[in-house]
């Protein structure tokens, strides 16, 4: 795959080169950004994120299995009896419980960002591009993923929407 | 339009970020320390530092060699320096979790210049915390035996122990303050790696930046992280100093078996973690000249919160004697009245209650709160006064409890003052590193405050009437 990326000087621009290049089929398109921008979800038709689903997840998994472990330890399998408590008693199991809900919810919550960025990646074929390295100081760029053959089709529509600057890259041989 | 901005300035404080520097000038104002030639003072105090952590590992090994009894601690005063020592620190450890967390769901927009150099601190002093606990086990290399793993020995361990809970709490605090500080900082380490000039620098913060490259696909997975996470270590913060508090208020010993401990816990240690932020980062905004950054209304809000949590802390105090006197437990108000204001360690409880409870009021006049002088001096004064406080609550009441025959003194030995002194060395060596390798303010959260406060100057003024509720 081939990547072209263009530079524009606001969001606005931006956005509606991002709206113009999907009415015309392209669907993989990104915006980068040193801040996030907003609205730039809506502009290149992305869906929620699925990160606070992935920390419900991992909340409830480890709340659960914070308390069934302790029922399990001090209630069943190794009943120790300190100051004729009841082996099984809830109100001392609260926080660890609590402490297990939060660990593995915050865990689930960094992995899932991972996984769904595909971290770590610490290769991609924008960097090839040495301008596109303003992209994380003060600069906006669009990158349209395309088939080689329809780059310099692209590269010409963005040069027509205002872009400052366009270029194509391709993956670095390996 | 002039006027309705004075009216404005008057009303909402000095701005949270002077002028509108362009993006491409923040980053440079921001990362400038990470790419500056190593100064000699930076390097002076790093071998200063270096040295007392060269201090902590010796006596540290020393305390292995010779065992705990290295130490001052005796029966009845069992917990001593370890846990002194472990509490001050965490509470330490809080500020950075409540300026980054709560503030953002707060959306307080000063929290943005100051929030990843509190978290830093966070991760540092809650590392130094751990140490305490650890070592005060008796034998530190059996640690291990608190988390339960499937033993041989076929052994679990008690959840219904207060220490049991300190574990997970501690532990769970300190992974999730480094996971949201490592998450809020991803963006600043792509910018870094993208403005490096050198191969070694682009290839080190290319490797810890995973490969960021700005994009809306992901910062719409990043914004929710981050929210998430700060959602999370709200709690989180309440809970590990409720549990920490938990230690001594679930134990019989008078002076410990009080039901205000909690919440004065916490807000005790949010007192002293503001403390400590303002401690480091008055002296850091001068040296890499972040004033417009870092402004005087960061040091004014922050000022106001060190008076609120102090008159919460005092009003600790208050409820404690109150209690005391009006519970009729005898012993109790032996503790309170007696040991801890006309004891052997009586000049500790009156230092505190100078430090917590009379200095922070100097914050009701304006022009203390905009002296940066005062506000320093008073920062230290707080983070001794804290100190004080556990000495206070842990020692004088172990040290003479029910019966007189079981009475004795406590004094710290070369190796308690070692670890401790040691511990604060190994903290400020972490804490200059960071300084130095990564930029103290976040560079593109503070990007994006510019662009709020831009859409604000922008949108049409509205009649100068009471100060919006948010961003104040």
């Amino acid at each position: 795959m081939a990547y072209v990326l263009a530079e524009f000087k606001d969001d606005q621009a931006l956005f509606a080169a991002a709206r113009r290049l999907r009415a015309l089929g392209h669907a993989r398109l990104d915006a980068h950004s040193p801040y996030p921008l907003h609205g730039a979800d809506e502009a290149l038709g992305l869906s929620k994120s699925k990160v606070p689903l992935i920390a419900l997840v991992g909340g409830v998994a480890g709340a659960s299995g914070g308390y069934l472990m302790q029922w399990w330890m001090n209630g069943v399998d190794y009943v120790l009896n300190v100051g004729n408590r009841p082996p099984h008693s809830p109100p001392a199991n609260i926080p660890v419980t609590f402490e297990c809900g939060v660990l593995l919810a915050s865990l689930c919550i960094v992995l899932g960002l991972f996984a769904l960025c595909g971290f770590p990646r610490t290769y991609h074929p924008t960097f090839e591009l040495e301008a596109f390295r303003t992209a994380s100081v003060d600069a906006l760029w669009l990158s349209a993923e395309v088939k080689p053959e329809e780059s310099a089709a692209v590269v010409k529509e963005l040069q027509g929407l205002g872009a400052l600057q366009v270029s194509a890259v391709e993956e670095a041989a390996r | 339009m002039a006027a309705h901005a004075a009216e404005l300035e008057r009303l909402e404080g000095p701005p949270v970020l002077v002028g509108r520097p362009s993006d491409r000038q923040l980053t440079e104002d921001l990362f400038q320390p990470v790419w500056a030639r190593t100064r000699k003072g930076w390097l002076a105090l790093l071998t200063v530092c270096a040295a007392l952590t060269g201090l902590l590992f010796t006596a540290i090994g020393y305390t292995f060699a010779v065992g705990v009894g290295a130490w001052g601690n005796n029966i009845p005063v069992a917990w001593a320096f370890g846990i002194i020592n472990f509490v001050w620190w965490i509470g330490i450890g809080h500020a950075g979790t409540l300026i980054s967390a709560i503030l953002l769901l707060f959306q307080q927009k000063w929290r943005t210049s100051i929030n990843r150099f509190a978290e830093a601190m966070t991760l540092f002093a809650v590392m130094q915390a751990g140490l305490f606990p650890i070592l005060h086990l008796g034998r530190p290399w059996f640690a291990w035996w608190l988390f339960p793993y499937p033993a041989t020995l076929g052994v679990w361990p008690n959840f219904k122990s207060a220490l049991m809970w300190d574990v997970f709490a501690v532990s769970t605090y300190f992974t999730v303050s480094l996971l949201f500080w490592y998450v809020g900082l991803l963006p600043d380490l792509a910018a870094l790696r993208d403005a490096s000039k050198s191969k070694a620098a682009r290839v080190a913060y290319g490797i810890f930046s995973l490969g960021w490259r700005g994009s809306a696909r992901h910062w719409r997975h990043w914004r929710i992280a981050y929210l998430l996470l700060a959602g999370l270590a709200t709690p989180l913060v309440l809970s590990v100093h409720t549990i920490v508090s938990f230690d001594f208020a679930i134990a019989q010993v008078p002076g410990w078996h009080t039901t205000i401990f909690p919440p004065y816990f916490v807000a005790g240690a949010i007192f002293s973690g503001f403390a400590m932020v303002l401690t480091l980062i008055i002296p850091a905004r001068k040296v890499f000249r972040l004033e417009h950054v870092i402004t005087a209304r960061h040091l004014e809000n922050m000022s106001k919160v060190l008076l609120a949590t102090g008159l919460m802390v005092a009003y600790g105090y208050l409820c404690e004697h109150f209690i005391a006197w009006y519970s009729g437990n005898k012993y109790e108000a032996f503790v309170f009245f007696n040991t801890r204001q006309r004891g052997p360690y009586a000049p500790v409880y009156w230092l505190m209650l100078f430090c917590n409870v009379l200095v922070p009021q100097i914050f009701w006049w304006g022009r203390a709160r905009a002296s940066v002088v005062v506000l320093w001096v008073a920062s230290i004064l707080v983070n001794v006064g804290m100190w004080t406080e556990r000495f206070s609550i842990i020692v004088t009441s172990l040290h003479r409890d029910f019966l007189p025959s079981s009475w004795a003194m406590y004094r710290p030995t070369i190796v308690d003052w070692s670890i401790y002194v040691g511990t604060i060395g190994f903290f400020g060596f972490l804490f200059l590193l960071f300084l130095r390798f990564v930029p103290s303010v976040s560079a593109s959260e503070v990007k994006e405050l510019r662009r709020e406060l831009e859409h604000e100057a922008h949108a049409p003024p509205h009649e100068p009437g009471p100060a919006p509720a948010h961003g104040r």
